[in-house]
């Protein structure tokens, strides 16, 4: 494997000098694990029997036929154990956590689904956790606050900054200033000091290599394959074993939001995002003249991040991944077209993807085909979704159960 | 008898002219030096109270330009040695270059810049001797030997030493691993400025022998935060107690005579 704490001018290890050496320690770690038939065999076996792998690659046929034009196919990722590609990369780092020696856990979320695939890969390995997660995120995502303690978790709500993803990532690196002797953090996007971007590629590139086994196995002609994008994770997964190839397509998607103004998306990509240095790596963040942080919406938790990670910053100045974006709106009207239309609950982060994906399909001829990637699953995100589509109803609903 | 003490300020904390009038308290109070913080928004080495503090100098209208303001008062009037802090995407964004470029040229005496270290400081070592100003590397408890040679090779005039691991504000409490820590550091030859943690004249004390000054950063942010009478003068009497040894002061031996310089 080609490992380097670079991707171009993005990436590094920008972190305080105390955090350095479990740095250089897990990076020994990991180059070693990558060679250890074991672990991978432990991984393997983790990965059917737990996790669920391999997940489904579905042929979208009447939302191929409403569309009329390129075939749209789905790896349903969000089928995973606990709803999204999350767990490849919880579960690999949780072994090599243990494989290290460490007798903590430690971790930030977003949407909450990092935090539940950590709690569940901690349960089932047996080994504490401490999650921090922002208390606006919490409010959004109350039904994964309440998995990640049914799954044995501590979660702390990070009160300070913005209360979202950016600022769990700060309280987790806090944490583990002072505990990383005994302490593993497990970062869930692929981003953060190096070598951290190449360990989450490397576990989630198990979703890449699954895709790409199918379209040999149904000889299919790919146009396309689309990825939301937040930090990163399941794009880069997804992507990897096309990355140097130079097909098919790869599109990731970010968070449209509200629109183009400032605070009201999460596009780093659309000519807005500043190279920075920040939360330990380089690469394009929503910042101000300044290099402050700026505050980011998206109505789904885990893309309302200001930075993506460094080697999806890289290709994306290469040109290898293209980038777009999806905005609120567009991302509900996907969810619902996918739910009515093939019986499949897109989590909203991925619905981004999927409302792309399904403009990309119509602008391609028949032949071609076009790969979502359904990173998550829908069922946490009732209390968004019920809310805007059905308010009436859902508030009647909550009001009865009070 | 007097300890030297550096005391941290964060720049537009509580706004601009306020953090001008507390540099001046602390020099009245007997402060040698002046660690001054350029807030951003994300400081992940900080604890509550100097990330809280450093949303409001930003919520206040920080600017770096307006930092650089506040440094040039503070150096032109209290006289005092003057010291920048922050985290890599402020001088990043603002181009290294021109950042190290305009420290000098305000004759401030060192940068501190956590997050940009040895073979990870995109430049700013080199930008440094260009331009003649200390950069001022950080050396925790648990940095591998090795680490620390590398570190001290590139002969910096002052290290910055950690005297515990997590964030800032968490009180320390001075063991004989700070000590034989410091002791090591100190014989280097190296100028050691000593914090995280530090509240207490006892603490200054103990330290005292061992650094070239104590650095005091979250103490003074809680005793501004408090809303009880004249805070510009709690400052003065905060520094002046930290900076008083009134115990008698007793070297504690020859070898590592670089550090000691506690008594003017």
């Amino acid at each position: 494997m080609n490992y380097s704490q670079y991707f171009g001018e993005f990436g590094g290890r920008y972190v305080a000098e105390v955090l350095r050496p479990s740095l250089e320690l897990m990076e020994k770690e990991f180059l070693d694990i990558i060679e250890d038939r074991d672990f991978w065999k432990e991984f393997d076996i983790l990965s059917k029997d737990f996790t669920g792998r391999p997940t489904p690659f579905m042929f979208a046929e009447n939302s191929t036929r409403i569309i009329g034009g390129a075939s749209i196919y789905i790896k349903l990722e969000g089928l995973a154990n606990t709803g999204a590609h999350k767990i490849n990369n919880a579960l690999g780092q949780v072994l090599m956590a243990k494989r290290m020696g460490k007798k903590r856990i430690i971790a930030e979320t977003g949407a909450g689904q990092h935090g539940v695939a950590t709690a569940a890969a901690c349960a089932k390995l047996g080994i504490p956790c401490t999650i921090y997660m922002g208390e606006i995120d919490i409010k959004r995502q109350r039904p994964n606050l309440f998995l990640m303690n049914l799954y044995g978790a501590e979660v702390i709500p990070v009160r300070f900054g913005s209360r979202t993803l950016k600022d769990a990532v700060n309280a987790a690196l806090m944490d583990w200033s002072g505990s990383f002797e005994d302490t593993h953090y497990l970062i869930g996007s692929a981003l953060g000091p190096s070598p951290y971007p190449s360990i989450v590629k490397t576990f989630q590139s198990v979703i890449g290599k699954e895709v790409k086994s199918k379209i040999a196995e149904k000889k299919i002609d790919v146009e396309a394959m689309v990825a939301c994008v937040g930090g990163g994770s399941n794009a880069i997964g997804f992507f990897s074993p096309f990355l140097e190839e130079n097909t098919p397509r790869l599109i990731g998607v970010e968070a449209g939001g509200k629109g183009s103004d400032r605070g009201k998306h999460a596009s780093r990509m659309s000519g807005q995002g500043k190279s920075g240095i920040i939360q330990g790596y380089k690469s394009l963040f929503l910042t101000d003249k300044e290099g402050q942080i700026l505050p980011t919406h998206s109505i789904s938790a885990g893309l309302d991040y200001p930075g993506i990670g460094p080697e999806l910053a890289y290709y994306g100045k290469t040109g290898r991944i293209e980038y777009t974006s999806a905005t609120d709106a567009e991302a509900l009207e996907a969810l619902q077209f996918f739910a009515k239309n093939e019986g499949i609950l897109f989590a909203l982060e991925s619905a981004h993807a999927g409302a792309k994906a399904i403009e990309l399909a119509g602008t391609v001829s028949k032949d071609k085909a076009v790969i979502i990637n359904m990173s998550g699953r829908g069922d946490k995100d009732i209390f968004i979704t019920a809310k805007l589509l059905t308010p009436d109803e859902w508030l009647n609903f909550l009001r009865n159960e009070v | 008898m007097k300890n030297r003490l550096m005391c941290h300020l964060i720049a537009n904390y509580p706004d601009f002219n306020k953090s001008f009038e507390i540099a001046e308290a602390l020099a009245r109070g007997g402060a040698d030096s002046i660690e001054v913080q350029f807030p951003f928004s994300d400081p992940s080495a900080d604890g509550p109270y100097i990330l809280k503090a450093c949303d409001i100098a930003l919520k206040n209208g920080f600017t770096v330009d307006k930092g650089f303001d506040l440094v040039r008062r503070i150096v032109n009037i209290t006289k005092l040695d003057v010291f920048i802090m922050s985290y890599a995407n402020i001088p990043y964004t603002r181009g290294l270059e021109s950042f190290v470029k305009e420290s000098a040229s305000i004759g401030i005496r060192g940068l501190i810049i956590p997050d940009l270290t040895l073979n990870n400081d995109e430049g700013l070592i080199e930008l440094g001797e260009k331009y003649t100003i200390p950069i001022i590397p950080v050396i925790t408890l648990t940095t591998p030997q090795e680490r620390i040679d590398a570190i001290l090779s590139i002969q910096p005039e002052y290290v910055y030493a950690v005297l515990r691991k997590g964030i800032t504000g968490e009180s320390t409490e001075i063991t004989n691993e700070n000590i034989t820590f410091l002791k090591n550091l100190s014989q280097e030859g190296v100028k050691v400025l000593g914090g995280f943690g530090i509240n207490s004249r006892e603490q200054v004390n103990s330290l005292a022998p061992y650094l070239f000054t104590s650095v005091a950063g979250t103490v003074f942010v809680k005793e501004i935060e408090k809303e009880t009478g004249d805070m510009i003068n709690r400052i003065e009497v905060l520094t002046a107690s930290l900076v008083t040894d009134q115990s008698t002061t007793t070297s504690k031996g020859g070898d590592f005579s670089s550090s000691i310089n506690i008594c003017r």
